[in-house]
């Protein structure tokens, strides 16, 4: 069994411990079973995610009017269906044009919003450990493989639809399983709830925020910096999200 | 966003138009041009325009700070696809704090800014 590993030796540079723990982690966990996937669909929808970036078809899209034209087939590097091979190649190469209308599309073809953030979860992460590696100037982690088992089926009770197109899980509401969730935190915010249907995306994500940028509950705290000082980290992640056409 | 935020939080004046991409100078922030020239170069597919803004990055910060600026970009790469793709609005506190920042920016030209319509 090929184990989680990550070698920053090519960039020339010191890595922060924190980052190497939270970046094994990260692939430690996505080998995994999930709530709705088996650890080999979910390191095959991060395969999938890396794919896009080969993709003819991705990329005649992203340069077209219309992220649904032309019609085609997805170069593919997994047996996933073809919805779930559409959904992480659109989110890696050409999230800033996702619409409610397509979304509600996804579901009405019968993909359930369980799954549906599971995946983007799972396609979100890989793609953040994929820029942190081409932004340092090494390969890609190799992914690791899978840990056998099947998914857990488990959905947070009281997460309720409301202000986002996915059902979230508000911090009043998080007990039980998900007392922890949000950590007892003031500050919980929309992103991290985002994730609530799947518990454990909520973490991975708490943890990726607080090496890699800082803390949640820190983050509305203007004076928390790190070795760069907060102008410049806010300018960095203000530029990403400019390129991306992030609103929020 | 909390560009704005910090830089009254440190009484620094920043060019905010740099989020744009249009910087003159170092808009008020230790090596904005190449911290924007470097986040360009991630975004985009040309390797060797990559390697000459990485090089130029790491001659003006420390080993430290450059990958602080790789593991921000990584974040924001998480941050703004599970956005994209949840439909969250914007969180209120934020909205107060960046509101005007917006508004001159103009980033409600973004697709994704429907989802926070009433904010």
């Amino acid at each position: 069994m090929t184990e989680p590993s990550v070698d920053y030796s090519a960039a020339g540079v010191p890595v922060r411990e924190d980052l190497r723990r939270t970046h094994l982690a990260m692939l430690e966990y996505l080998r995994q079973p999930g709530c709705w996937f088996t650890g080999a669909e979910r390191l095959a929808i991060a395969a999938e995610s890396r794919n896009a970036l080969a993709c003819p078809l991705c990329l005649e899209r992203r340069a077209s009017l219309s992220p649904e034209h032309p019609k085609g087939d997805h170069a593919r590097v997994s047996k996933l269906p073809e919805a779930l091979v559409e959904i992480a190649h659109r989110l890696r190469l050409d999230p800033q044009r996702l619409s409610r209308g397509w979304f509600e599309r996804v579901q009405t073809a019968g993909l359930e919003e369980g799954p549906y953030v599971e995946l983007i979860g799972i396609a979100a992460f890989t793609a953040g450990i994929d820029f942190f590696c081409r932004s340092l100037g090494i390969e890609p982690f190799p992914l690791p493989a899978p840990v056998p088992g099947e998914p857990s089926h488990h959905r947070p009770q009281n997460a309720r639809t409301g202000s986002a197109w996915v059902s979230m899980l508000a911090p009043e509401d998080a007990t039980g399983p998900e007392a922890d969730l949000y950590q007892g935190a003031g500050f919980v915010p929309n992103i991290a709830r985002a994730l609530s249907l799947v518990p454990d995306h909520v973490r991975v994500l708490q943890l990726e925020s607080a090496s890699h940028y800082v803390a949640m509950p820190d983050i509305p705290n203007p004076l928390i910096r790190r070795s760069l000082d907060r102008l410049q980290m806010e300018l960095v992640a203000a530029r990403v999200s400019a390129l991306n056409e992030c609103f929020y | 966003m909390l560009l704005r935020a910090s830089s009254q939080a440190t009484r620094t004046a920043v060019d905010l138009a740099a989020v744009n991409g249009e910087l003159s100078g170092h808009g008020g922030i230790a090596h904005a041009a190449e911290l924007v020239a470097f986040v360009e170069a991630v975004a985009g597919r040309d390797d060797a325009r990559l390697s000459g803004a990485r090089q130029a990055l790491r001659a003006v910060l420390t080993p430290d700070q450059f990958v602080d600026a790789c593991a921000v970009i990584g974040a924001f790469s998480v941050v703004d696809r599970i956005a994209d793709a949840t439909g969250i609005p914007l969180d209120e506190p934020m909205a107060a704090l960046t509101g005007d920042l917006r508004d001159e920016l103009d980033l409600a030209r973004f697709r994704s800014s429907a989802n926070s319509r009433g904010l």
